[in-house]
């Protein structure tokens, strides 16, 4: 930081203006002339064969212009569409409905009330089946198929993966003095974003051009991926994020909505807002999670872990729908040996289709990092209590070092730098850890009424997808870009191909550019979501921008920077090798001479006033940048928790963040990120959860049953920090997003189960409700009666 | 279409005279009829409170209300804050408080806060955590985590305390 806003420097936002007075530009916040309204009529069955669909009498509602079934979009190739994982989804339905709440029909109308009576008037003749709603019961030999509309398939099995050396991971468990193995489910959630998913599409037939406004983590994919589901060429079709009321993953896939109301603006030529409600968005958008999974470890008596083995029963949901990049069907979930040296690991996992939604790829998962994370951080606290050592010293024993980075991992990973030590040893002393320890012991010796629980995560995060070489969505690769140009009179604009949904880049990426150029970060403007302006990149998700968009912006702020150099030499009538550039004071001077300087408001003037013979006038530049590996932020997390036993009810006393993700660039929103995962983390752990009843009804599908945490669930949080720069990375930067929410739900269950850990519990699933905790208790002997 | 009948609200201090059905919702006349579009939509169970805005004085989640039934009354919403007397013609001290102390990320939950923070400082001027705690309870963050909104409620509160008494009092 030098005081104008550069890296480091905890600038305030520059988008908060807007918001704190409701002058924010969401989609539902649109409205054109003669806009439509498009409601969506949904099955009310999992499992069901459509036998005939009347919409005669929707269509006699007065207001209502259109209704839309599979066969009319079928007439312009829009019936079904491509997954990012090569499936086909149903945009609507009209043979046989796979999950509940799905796609059958559309209603467009002039006004949304009127759709939505229309959308009752459509009736639908349905001949139930039996639906299947776990993964497990899926594979079952007699378990009913859902996709007999393929052709290849027989079962309900999508594909088998594995990862790692089977033989010597087999051969380090044979000969292990201790192994321990643990099940666990990490149960089906959702982000819900509180702004949902929705779209204004707008087809101008003067210019055979579709401008649609999206809720849309990754504008420029979704317009390729929009050009070749409609067939409308890509410089023929616009799209918009405008503010996003929050994406944390629910905003990345094409969603069935999003080409009903596109089909319907071609067709009758107006525009046409499709604005989900809040149950749509949970029973019908992308999920996350549910992952069943098996643990082991192989380690010796002195706690050193030799091996890794772990087995999952994946549930995908009616498609194979999850937004990942192409080669990696499972995501980074191999990155599960975690922060640990490990000798041999070896993963495997089966994906199946059930009667439920699709999905699996988002909130904050960094592409099924928190899954990874959950199970090596929650087994590395089963063996702890197997071998009775400490969780700390059992980790500390295990850490990949300092000098061992770049660490290649025995699941073939290049962590990029760490100290992992040195994370988990701060968090231990602002969480005052042994403090607690003898309080936990004290309360035990007392048979108190309510016991402590102290849980540690030490995770290790994979973030910035990434190498093109491996890393690509539906084909390509997964680059990022920055253009920036300079304007004359010395302010400047920042274009960027990924897209905020709050996480502040209209902040940060100016503070980048301020650094790199010695500007204010005042006089500069970001823009991003428009893909007829930005240069294009792959959108934010995964934590990837700051890894890939940051470093492109920071790349190209270097090209600018050498023009300018260029310029300042023919300005000041040096030689050019004899410029130098002053960070600190962010202008440029003749070698020697500090006084003969000019800054780049001096030299942008001369760019398009006086520009050398030598250089072409203006000053701008582009960086698409493809990153050479992925960064590796990693953190240490202590929860101490108060578990009631008379009542199951879990509070938290003390709840230590430690994060590492290189250089920061701004503290206070790195804050703010890390306050944000950790509610969702304690989300996660204590009260979300995505149910489904044997008939397929999703029982966990609105904000009365799908519980988020208010105010008064979430702690106070303590958050610390270390500085382990990413070595590749331009600035030093990784990313940080996603590391709260993949890193707190294991110690908070940790916690949990340390406070049962005396009297052998060794798991509590998440997640963990009172009701669940008092089993917990009960099952351990610990439960007590109210006085 | 049903039936409509004729409204009259007075929002942020402004009188609008409008037609709508009776089962218009509150947060749709608003938003749609009227373009403040500030008020969002985060729910359909009444549970997230983003569509939060002051009806004569009280908060009230206006998705759970008729716009008939608001008929005769004072609404205020976020786009009102800067006209009050405390905002001096700028910012009011919540909003302030709101981008000093990061109590915003994606801010669709924002103007919903800033009206349940204004209706608790109204009541209470001096709240304690936990009071400014259980007066958002019913507005969901999926951003902040909660905590820095608790410092922009707080922030506010010093900076109203701070302020000449409201009886025409101006600082200058």
């Amino acid at each position: 930081g030098h005081g104008r806003g550069g890296m480091g420097e905890g600038v305030k936002r520059k988008e908060d203006k807007r918001f704190i007075t409701g002058r924010g530009n969401y989609v539902d916040d649109i409205k054109k002339p003669g806009m439509l309204h498009c409601e969506i009529v949904r099955s009310p069955h999992a499992h069901a064969r459509i036998n005939e669909i009347d919409t005669s009498r929707a269509m006699e509602v007065d207001g209502v212009v259109a209704v839309l079934t599979a066969e009319d979009l079928a007439a312009h190739e829009l019936a079904t569409m491509p997954t990012l994982m090569d499936d086909t989804q149903d945009v609507l339905v009209n043979d046989k409905v796979k999950f509940q709440s799905q796609e059958v029909a559309a209603v467009i109308a002039e006004d949304r009330y009127v759709a939505k009576d229309g959308a009752e008037k459509v009736a639908v003749d349905y001949e139930v089946l039996d639906p299947v709603v776990t993964a497990e019961d899926a594979l079952e030999a007699d378990a009913p198929l859902i996709r007999d509309e393929l052709d290849d398939q027989e079962d309900n099995h999508i594909f088998d993966w594995d990862v790692g050396d089977k033989e010597a991971t087999d051969k380090v468990f044979e000969a292990a003095d201790v192994t321990v193995s643990e099940q666990m489910e990490y149960q089906r959630l959702h982000p819900a974003p509180i702004e949902t998913c929705g779209c204004v599409t707008d087809w101008d037939p003067g210019k055979d051009k579709i401008t649609v406004h999206l809720t849309s983590q990754a504008p420029h994919a979704h317009r390729t991926l929009f050009s070749q589901v409609s067939g409308i060429p890509e410089h023929k079709v616009r799209i918009v994020s405008p503010d996003i009321g929050g994406g944390f993953g629910n905003k990345v896939p094409i969603y069935p909505g999003y080409v009903v109301a596109a089909a319907a603006s071609v067709v009758l030529e107006r525009p046409v807002k499709w604005m989900e409600e809040r149950s749509e968005n949970i029973q019908t958008t992308g999920f996350a999670r549910d992952y069943d999974m098996t643990g082991e470890l192989a380690a010796t008596e002195d706690g050193i872990i030799k091996g890794v083995r772990t087995d999952v029963l994946a549930n995908h949901g009616a498609y194979n729908a999850v937004a990942q990049p192409s080669k990696f069907p499972a995501g980074f979930f191999n990155i599960f040996t975690g922060s640990y040296d490990v000798e041999a690991a070896y993963g495997s996992l089966t994906a199946a289709f059930t009667n439920t939604a699709p999905g699996g790829v988002a909130y904050r998962c960094s592409f099924r990092v928190t899954e990874a994370v959950y199970l090596i951080e929650r087994m590395v606290k089963v063996l702890a209590q197997e071998l009775d050592m400490d969780p700390a010293e059992i980790r500390r024993r295990n850490f990949i070092q300092p000098e061992q980075f770049p660490y290649e991992s025995a699941t073939g990973w290049n962590y990029d730098s760490g100290d992992y030590e040195k994370a988990l040893d701060k968090a231990l002393e602002m969480a005052d850890y042994d403090h607690y320890r003898e309080e936990q012991r004290r309360r035990i010796e007392n048979d108190a009424d309510k016991l402590i629980g102290i849980g540690i995560s030490s995770f290790t995060e994979v973030v910035g997808a990434g190498p093109g070489k491996s890393c690509d969505i539906a084909g390509i690769e997964m680059f990022d870009s920055a253009d920036i140009r300079v304007n004359p009179t010395g302010n400047a604009v920042l274009r960027v191909g990924v897209q905020t949904q709050g996480q502040g880049h209209e902040t940060t990426f100016a503070q980048i550019v301020a650094e790199e150029l010695g500007m204010d970060v005042e006089n500069i403007t970001v823009e991003h979501g428009d893909t007829d302006t930005d240069p294009y990149g792959l959108g934010t998700y995964g934590s990837r921008s700051t890894p890939v968009a940051g470093a492109a912006t920071a790349v190209a702020a270097r090209k600018v920077r050498d023009k300018a150099k260029s310029i300042a030499a023919n300005e000041l009538e040096a030689a050019e090798e004899d410029i130098e550039w002053d960070r600190g004071s962010g202008e440029f001077h003749v070698a020697g001479a500090p006084d003969r300087s000019l800054t780049i408001t001096e030299i942008a003037a001369s760019a398009y006033m006086n520009h050398p013979g030598s250089e072409e006038p203006g000053l701008e530049a582009v960086n698409y940048y493809d990153p050479p590996e992925m960064t590796y932020p990693f953190g240490s997390y202590i929860v101490v928790v108060e578990v009631d036993r008379e009542t199951g009810e879990v509070d938290f006393e003390r709840f230590v963040a430690v994060d590492d993700c290189g250089n920061r660039i701004n503290p206070m929103v790195i804050e703010g990120q890390i306050h944000g995962g950790l509610a969702q983390g304690i989300g996660t752990a204590m009260m979300e959860h995505v149910t489904y009843d044997e008939n397929g009804n999703c029982t966990g599908g609105d904000f009365m049953n799908y519980l988020l945490p208010t105010a008064n669930e979430i702690p106070n949080f303590e958050t610390g920090y270390t500085v382990t720069p990413s070595p590749h990375h331009p600035i030093g930067a990784k990313g940080v997003g996603e590391s709260p929410t993949v890193g707190s739900p294991p110690a908070i269950v940790n916690a949990v189960v340390d406070a049962m850990a005396h009297a052998g519990t060794t798991h509590v699933e998440m997640p963990m409700t009172p009701d669940r905790v008092w089993e917990n208790l009960a099952e351990a002997g610990l439960e007590r009666d109210p006085a | 279409m049903s039936e409509t009948r004729e409204i009259t609200l007075t929002v942020n201090g402004t009188d609008h005279t409008i037609d709508v059905e009776p089962r218009k919702l509150l947060v749709h006349a608003i938003r749609e009829d009227l373009d403040m579009t500030g008020t969002h939509i985060g729910c359909d169970t009444g549970n997230c409170g983003a569509c939060t805005v002051l009806v004569d004085g009280e908060p009230l989640k206006s998705c759970l209300m008729f716009t008939a039934q608001a008929d005769g009354s004072e609404v205020m919403t976020v786009e009102g804050m800067e006209d009050l007397p405390e905002s001096d013609g700028d910012l009011h001290p919540l909003q302030e408080g709101f981008h000093e102390e990061h109590g915003l990320q994606c801010g669709y939950c924002t103007p919903g806060m800033i009206m349940s923070g204004k209706a608790l400082l109204d009541e209470n001027p001096d709240p304690s955590e936990e009071e400014i705690r259980e007066a958002i309870s019913g507005n969901l963050c999926r951003c902040t985590g909660y905590q820095n909104i608790v410092k922009s409620i707080e922030y506010a509160a010093e900076k109203l305390a701070a302020q000449p008494a409201a009886d025409g009092g101006r600082i200058i």
